[in-house]
């Protein structure tokens, strides 16, 4: 593959002032209950690429599965390239690599036959559907994926990294009459097989939860101090905060840049948060990003002040800044843009006790359903909820959605806990139209107070 | 893809083949400029099979192996559900007016062109002021779809789609004004013109922030925010959630459960709208049916499978989701029927109360119970029947299935939401809106 790369970029380097190949081998089994029923069971493969040209600051991109024509598709993405550029290329320079990188896994999924996978999963769905009259339905989802991907560019980088992922997730839904209620679990890793085995727990803690929804009454709307778990909290750094440290969304507006000056106040000291590509295998680490560069531990905030931030080559050169190994794409069909890797919030000093201690009407909300965020606005969903009354966890709630501004919600986190979690699960992030990326995120628990609350 | 076929049906008992080649084109314009072309060639192929009473399935793209996908689909199908239908004979096609989904015009747009298009509005924008922050994409779409089963049903056809979305952004110290819009449609004949000044009217009514305390008032939603209320109907109404009696709607085809004014329809014939097919994925024609007409449950949609097992007919709304994935039920498209009331006499009738354009979160939470919570990212406030600002830092929530019973009146004027969806604005006597310290 080397040599095939190689030659094509030799070819056409003059025309352009960077050049990548990028090729994609992709085995992957997807299966799927609903209910009693098996919904789905298929396993596929794809083989892909892209071509990614810059011409005097233009880039051009391209993707295709037809392989036979490699130099087409370089000229193709030149002459796209050319008709931008009308400027001058900056890339942040960075280290000439050539290593092949592969992955050793508990459990080969490449290896296991199918039969075995479906029959591990229909033992969880039994757990669920039979876990109590009022399951009506369920899902499980389980999906495994191993994808090679070869990557060259102009400056002589050739790397070759193996990246394995599988995930499992488990809903559960139950029903008395109108009242519809579900609860999610989800698991994702990046080790193998063994990872998707004794789950049961997980699969009886989703139909537990739908359960218990089912008696509980929806939130009152309004303004609350929120205690969040350790998911809620991670959803929430990476959503609300790690999106705005992407510098594709700064480099080039002035007025953003000023929003997101380093060394200005977000947060409380004892506030850390961190992006970290680099520790070993979990959802969002590689030993390089999708443009060749290293991956290495990023302080976004260091005692509460904004100190860093992600690129790509492009960004760090335009801020004059390090490239941080950000540069990731969900698959051949796609760019690299700047995104997250692992991120989450450094452990604190508090108890959990002393998270709840004094608030007389608060909300303990756990686990997300989802997240959205633009720039400053953000709202997540939670999947499980309780109040809290004069510091003890009373009643559940359901409906739990929480709304905020993010500069207002970072100095208005009063406490941090000493409980530090990175969670891994099967979703993942979207941007620009790439989902679901694989990331990790993780946090304490957090005492927020003045939080949004949607409800009657 | 008929020797493909011939050679899957000496395997296994039948079989269908469905290929999709596409060239997507979009150009993307970031803080007002020109900033990327990024080219994207697919091809791809699904096999579905049944065989000895079971369904398998395989795909694959690029440049892959036919019988390795064959077999892949056979260990599929080993396991796989049983079958509830057959793959559907050679139909005559009933409606006598051939549909419009392609323009060559689109195919045929230079990369030139479509750059000019961004520059101009670009420039307009920056006329209207200079301070916004502009990013565009304006795209071309190409597919081509070839489909055939062992029953001898076959058929082809070409799709265009032709977009232009744009976010106007405006950053001031701690407060960030995003507005977004977007218009697609299949042919070369996108009114972008009232696509602006939608945006422009967003942009005069934010220019004041406006404070606001929570509590239950009257809301408009726009045509662009009505699917935050439709979404779960959408949900509740998919044959299959019905079939597994998870939908709320599972015993109530038939029954009145809103007023009168509210009726939806699924439409896949309507030249040109991104929903619209001559078939759906699996080989039915695809058609224009109620589901909630005068505010009674009409019908379900669905796909073959789903319809075998409930025991009724395929509506043509067997739609995949990707090469990689199977049919599954899906709208064409969806039209909700237009009222009398224009928006600016709903404006009047409010003392005060709010308009909703753009929401955060929408799908998240529980939509299967028809509950929904959105933070608002675009709302305004009318006060004495007129509109007076900007809102920020507010919550709607609600249940879709009872706010729907309290429309006091429906827009006069649909428009097309990303191609696929019709909608008029919305007036709903009241809603739940939570707000800091109320």
């Amino acid at each position: 593959m080397r040599e095939i790369l190689s030659r094509a970029l030799t070819k056409h380097q003059n025309k352009a002032d960077f050049l990548e190949i990028r090729i994609e081998k992709t085995e992957n089994t997807a299966i799927q209950f609903q209910g009693h029923k098996l919904e789905k069971i298929s396993s596929s493969q794809q083989i892909g690429g892209n071509v990614r040209a810059l011409v005097k600051g233009g880039w051009g991109f391209i993707s295709f599965n037809q392989l036979d024509n490699l130099e087409e598709k370089i000229q193709e993405a030149i002459q796209i390239a050319s008709l931008i550029g009308k400027g001058k290329s900056e890339l942040a320079s960075t280290t000439v690599a050539v290593e092949i990188i592969k992955q050793e896994l508990e459990g080969d999924f490449r290896k296991i036959d199918l039969r075995v996978k479906k029959e591990l999963m229909q033992n969880y769905n039994d757990l669920i559907m039979s876990y109590h009259p009022t399951i009506q339905s369920s899902r499980v989802n389980y999906a495994d994926r191993f994808s090679t991907i070869y990557y060259a560019n102009s400056e002589g980088t050739y790397l070759e990294q193996e990246k394995p992922f599988i995930s499992i997730s488990f809903t559960a839904i139950a029903r008395d009459g109108d009242n519809v209620q579900m609860a999610n679990e989800s698991i994702g890793s990046t080790k193998g097989f063994q990872r998707a085995e004794n789950l049961s727990s997980q699969a009886q803690k989703a139909a537990q939860r739908a359960v218990n929804l089912l008696k509980a009454e929806p939130v009152e709307g309004g303004e609350y101090t929120v205690v969040v778990d350790q998911r809620l909290g991670g959803v929430f750094i990476h959503e609300a905060f790690g999106h705005l440290s992407e510098a594709d969304f700064l480099y080039e507006d002035e007025r953003m840049r000023k929003m997101m000056k380093l060394g200005e106040k977000f947060g409380n000291s004892g506030l850390n948060v961190v992006d970290d590509g680099s520790i070993p295998h979990l959802l969002g680490s590689a030993k390089y990003d999708d443009e060749g560069v290293k991956t290495r531990k990023n302080y976004l905030i260091k005692d509460g002040i904004l100190v860093g931030r992600l690129h790509s080559r492009e960004t760090a050169a335009k801020m004059g800044e390090m490239p941080t190994g950000n540069a990731r794409a969900l698959n051949y069909h796609y760019k690299p843009i700047v995104r997250m890797t692992n991120t989450y919030i450094e452990a604190g000093k508090n108890s959990f006790e002393d998270l709840l201690s004094g608030i007389s009407k608060g909300i303990y909300a756990c686990d997300c359903y989802g997240g959205m965020t633009t720039f400053e606005n953000f709202t997540f969903s939670a999947g499980e909820g309780y109040m809290i009354r004069n510091g003890k966890i009373a009643e559940p709630i359901r409906d739990v959605v929480l709304s905020g501004n993010l500069f207002t919600t970072l100095l208005n986190i009063e406490g941090i806990g000493n409980d530090l979690k990175i969670i891994e699960s099967g979703g993942g992030c979207g941007k620009d139209g790439q989902s679901p990326l694989p990331v990790s995120f993780g946090s304490p628990h957090l005492r927020i107070k003045k939080v949004v609350v949607g409800g009657k | 893809m008929k020797k493909l076929l011939e050679r899957a049906r000496k395997k296994v008992d039948s079989a269908e083949l469905f290929k999709v080649k596409s060239k997507t084109i979009p150009v993307n314009f970031e803080v007002n400029r020109l900033k990327s072309i990024d080219i994207a060639e697919q091809e791809g192929l699904a096999l579905r099979i049944i065989h000895q009473g079971r369904l398998g399935f395989s795909s694959l793209s690029g440049n892959g192996d036919f019988d390795s996908i064959l077999e892949k689909a056979i260990a599929s199908s080993e396991y796989g559900a049983v079958s509830a239908f057959n793959f559907p004979p050679k139909m005559e096609t009933k409606s006598k007016k051939r549909l419009e989904i392609y323009d060559k015009r689109v195919k045929n747009k230079s990369v030139e062109e479509m750059v000019g298009i961004g520059e101009k509005l670009i420039d307009q924008f920056r006329d209207f002021d200079p301070h916004l922050r502009i990013d565009l994409n304006i795209l071309q779409d190409y597919s081509q779809i070839e489909y055939v089963n062992s029953q001898d049903e076959d058929f082809t056809y070409q799709k265009t789609t032709f977009s232009c979305s744009i976010m106007a952004q405006k950053v001031e110290t701690k407060d960030i004004l995003m507005v977004y819009d977007s218009i697609s449609f299949g042919n070369d004949n996108l009114n972008i013109e009232e696509l602006k000044a939608e945006i422009i009217k967003n942009l005069q009514w934010s220019k004041k922030i406006v404070p606001i305390k929570g509590g239950k008032m009257p809301v408009i939603f726009t045509p662009k925010a009505v699917i935050t209320l439709i979404l779960p109907i959408l949900s509740g109404l998919n044959g299959k959630m019905v079939y597994q009696k998870i939908s709320p709607f599972t015993n109530q085809l038939g029954n009145k459960l809103w007023g009168e004014l509210f009726s939806l329809y699924n439409d896949g014939t309507i030249d040109f709208a991104l929903g619209s097919a001559p078939f759906d994925d699996e080989g039915i024609e695809t058609r224009r049916f109620p589901l909630v007409e005068k505010g009674v449950v009409k019908s379900f949609y669905y796909d073959l499978q789903t319809a075998g097992l409930a025991g009724v007919e395929s509506t043509g709304n067997g739609i995949r989701s990707g090469i990689e994935s199977e049919p599954a039920p899906k709208i064409n498209n969806l039209i909700m029927e237009e009222g009398k009331v224009p928006f600016s006499e709903m404006i009047k009738d409010i003392r005060e109360g709010i308009i909703i354009d753009q929401v955060l979160g929408l799908g998240q939470g529980n939509i299967l119970s028809g509950a929904f919570s959105n933070s608002v990212q675009l709302g305004f406030k009318i006060e004495q029947g007129k509109v007076v600002g900007r809102i920020k830092d507010i919550m709607i929530a609600g249940n879709a299935l009872t706010d729907l019973k309290n429309i006091v009146a429906i827009g006069d004027k649909a428009r097309w939401i990303n191609g696929q969806y019709k909608f008029p604005h919305l007036y709903l006597k009241e809603l739940s809106v939570s707000t800091k310290s109320n």
